[in-house]
């Protein structure tokens, strides 16, 4: 099966993911990925994000208790899959193959 | 303290028009709560309702594959492209009035009798209020 890379909001989105191992539902995903990433990004493009990931079976989810603070609705809780997480390796595998070997982008000595 | 009760408009909408967008709700709900403000909340959920009518615009939909004998499919899809219904462009439904008759009709109570158009669009008007009505009826008990 051939490598499955990601475009560059579903790798920070399985990012934050893993950071937040256990914890990872959509709020918290995208205030991960708007704090350390430094991207604003919209709720509603998290978790449409999360769904393809899901259909793609990069993550998987399951629903949380239902708390008063939300309203009596529950967390939908974000796990990254062994897929999902072979596909962050080869996308990063990716990067740093395309990195490679560009002038422009070599450290400059001071 | 006083408790901050997110749009309940705008979550009317979201659960109306995004089926399954509960753990979107209640975390717009969790931020709002946070001190967020309303505007912020009404913004996530138009954002959200464009990003899916262009992922809905975008999604490609399976083949959806049925157990026909090849004869039995092109006959099928034959019928399907002959079919339509014709439309009567200068007809109506009723026997022997055709749309022009309609059309004189009309003009011709525009001029002897314009009074006939304001009873006319009443009771059009009340029609649909009654329409409204009963629809509004039926909601409260269903």
């Amino acid at each position: 099966m051939g490598r499955q890379l990601l475009t560059d909001f579903e790798l920070m989105i399985l990012l934050a993911a893993l950071r937040l191992e256990g914890d990872a539902y959509g709020v918290r995903i995208a205030r991960q990925i708007e704090e350390v990433g430094g991207r604003r990004v919209l709720l509603g493009a998290v978790y449409a994000a999360l769904d393809r990931l899901e259909a793609n079976g990069l993550v998987s989810s399951t629903l949380g208790n239902p708390t008063s603070e939300r309203g009596g609705r529950a967390r939908r809780y974000f796990t990254v899959t062994p897929r999902g997480l072979r596909a962050v390796r080869d996308t990063r595998d990716a990067f740093v193959a395309l990195w490679q070997g560009v002038p422009q982008l070599e450290e400059r000595s001071s | 303290m006083t408790t901050r009760h997110p749009p309940r408009f705008a979550l009317a909408v979201l659960d109306r028009l995004l089926p399954g967008s509960s753990p979107l709700a209640g975390d717009l709900t969790e931020e709002f709560e946070r001190g967020r403000s309303r505007a912020w909340f009404w913004w996530q959920v138009l954002a959200a309702l464009g990003v899916a009518a262009i992922r809905r615009r975008d999604e490609i939909r399976p083949l959806r594959l049925v157990d026909l004998q090849p004869v039995e499919a092109q006959e099928r899809s034959r019928r399907m492209l002959l079919h339509f219904d014709a439309v009567p462009l200068t007809g109506t439904n009723l026997p022997g009035v055709g749309g022009l008759t309609v059309v004189a009709l009309a003009v011709l109570v525009t001029l002897l009798a314009p009074v006939v158009w304001v009873a006319f669009v009443g009771s059009m008007l009340a029609g649909v209020a009654l329409g409204l009505v009963f629809i509004a009826r039926e909601r409260r008990h269903s």
